[in-house]
């Protein structure tokens, strides 16, 4: 797995990219529990992940739960098809805002 | 005596304290091969190497595990200093560890690294020191260090090579206890994780005699198992199952699991619909749980006499269920895991469908089973579960196909990547 962090304004753009599972969810659990820790808003490029298991997706709900506690927003962007099935699979589109791409998400406020 | 006997004296001298510091080398080579107890063989050696090179005293020196210390394993001389930590970045031990070199220091008075902490600790005068590296290759464990040649003369060279070859030896015996004690402490692991496996496993239903109308199977990936499933007859007749997948895998999911799966254990003797009984699950999990974990679940309770089942799906790969005819249909979640938020789920309930089995039979199984790698590459899926369960449906009992279904994912003495796990409810 890679990632990048970028700002947008107000907002952190992590990028995470390539398989997100059990190896590599302790990254990326870092990167979005840092990028949420900076107290701004977080949005998660996920359009370049080819794979996420259950302890990637629990790093992300980790981020999500931790923003919350802030008073912060953490949001999903670009969603790639693998990730999709996995996320509409266990319903947690009822649990992320999920933007169909980055601009939108950008231009809606995060 | 002449002059040709007086070097044949020297000679032979010489060669005697050669011999003695070959012996005293062999000696504490033995001893540090064979040893238990370390600590002790090292005091005995630094007496040893004290006395060979008539020293005042001896310590050895060992790197702390973030290598910021040193701290003295053994000793001896007029006081005794084990316990004793000191930076690592400085003083003569420090620069032996550092440069990977024998340290020869005659007159410490006039090396500006000579720390006099520890003179003024134990009112002890350190004139001059010999200090060698624990070294094994490019790792360096620690530093022997002698202190004052005997009679207030100067270490040598000859005392410098037989420090050298002891510390080489000390380093050894030093790598070797420590890997003794993880192999023990791995042991120890190993033994406290088959237990926990034990323990797991019997929180699984034991097999009821045919004809029941629930079985299941589960394979862990590794010792333990994020995923549980269990079903028990309640007062009316009905049967109440359940599977869980927790996220992750290891021993914080296997606790995870432990505790979702005696949660609904206690919950589902009480709670008869599946709706509330997810919910009120979801309530207790959310209780405790950390690092953004969560359960998928799928919990059911089926009437044997209508042939008829209640299922609750929270995030949980979709259940397949084969009708007499074999037609499959899915059963997709309509709330998110359990652990996330205790408002994702309403006291309530999520909607809960309504299933009449007729003589057909209800699958549910772990996302391991449809993430499974088969042998010719790629996932099986739920296209690849439905034909294989299409294909065995019929010709075998239930629990003879979910068996079957592992062992074709799970190949004797195969490696899997996640908890294989399945459920099958008859309605026959």
């Amino acid at each position: 797995m890679k990632h990048q962090l970028r700002e947008d304004g107000a907002t952190l753009v992590v990028t995470l990219e390539g398989d997100v599972d059990l190896d590599s969810s302790p990254e990326a659990r870092e990167v979005l529990l840092k990028a949420v820790g900076r107290g701004r808003d977080v949005l998660v490029d996920m359009a370049r992940i080819t794979y996420i298991d259950s302890s990637g997706i629990a790093s992300l709900v980790e981020a999500l739960q931790a923003a919350r506690l802030r008073g912060r927003r953490l949001a999903l962007a670009a969603v790639s098809p693998a990730a999709m099935r996995v996320l509409s699979l266990a319903r947690l589109d009822k649990v992320f805002a999920i933007h169909a791409s980055v601009a939108e998400a950008l231009a809606s406020g995060g | 005596m002449s002059a040709s006997n007086r070097a044949a004296s020297a000679h032979s001298a010489a060669a005697e304290e050669v011999f003695e510091c070959l012996h005293l080398l062999a000696d504490l080579i033995h001893d540090f091969a064979r040893t238990l107890d370390v600590e002790a063989t090292l005091r005995r050696g630094l007496k040893r190497i004290a006395d060979q090179v008539s020293a005042e005293a001896s310590s050895l020196f060992l790197l702390d595990e973030d290598g910021t210390a040193v701290v003295c394993r053994a000793c001896f001389g007029p006081v005794d200093i084990t316990g004793l930590r000191l930076p690592a970045d400085g003083g003569i031990v420090g620069r032996s560890i550092r440069e990977l070199e024998t340290q020869m220091v005659r007159d410490v008075s006039k090396d500006p690294q000579f720390g006099k902490a520890v003179d003024k600790l134990t009112g002890f005068t350190t004139r001059s020191i010999l200090c060698a590296p624990l070294g094994h290759g490019d790792l360096c464990l620690g530093a022997i260090e002698l202190i004052n040649k005997r009679g207030g003369g100067l270490f040598d060279e000859r005392d410098r090579h037989l420090v050298q070859a002891l510390a080489s030896a000390a380093a050894l015996a030093v790598m070797n206890a420590q890997m003794s004690a993880e192999l023990v402490e791995q042991q120890r692991m190993r033994r406290e994780l088959e237990l926990a496996a034990e323990i797991q496993r019997n929180l699984l239903p034991a097999p009821r005699p045919v004809p029941f109308p629930v079985c299941g199977a589960n394979q862990p990936a590794r010792c333990v198992s994020g995923d549980f499933y269990d079903f028990f007859p309640l007062a009316d007749g009905s049967v109440c199952f359940a599977l869980g997948d927790v996220s992750g895998k290891g021993m914080n999911a296997a606790l995870l699991m432990a505790k979702t799966a005696s949660v609904f254990r206690c919950l589902g003797k009480e709670v008869h619909d599946p709706g509330r009984l997810i919910a009120r699950v979801n309530a207790e999990i959310c209780e405790t749980v950390t690092r953004g974990m969560f359960v998928t679940m799928v919990c059911g309770v089926l009437d044997p006499s209508r042939r008829r089942v209640r299922l609750a799906n929270a995030g949980h790969e979709p259940p397949l269920f084969r009708a007499r005819g074999g037609r499959f249909t899915a059963l997709p979640a309509s709330v998110p895991p359990l652990g996330i938020a205790a408002n994702l789920i309403p006291e309530t309930g999520p909607p809960v469908s309504e299933l009449e089995l007729g003589g057909g039979t209800l699958y549910v199984f772990s996302d391991g089973v449809t993430e499974a790698w088969l042998p010719g590459g790629g996932r099986l899926g739920a296209e690849g579960l439905t034909a294989m369960i299409a294909e065995l449906a019929g010709r075998f009992t239930s629990p003879e196909l979910l068996r079957i279904v592992v062992d074709r994912l799970c190949p004797a003495g195969g490696e899997i990547h996640d908890d294989l796990t399945l459920v099958a409810v008859d309605g026959a």
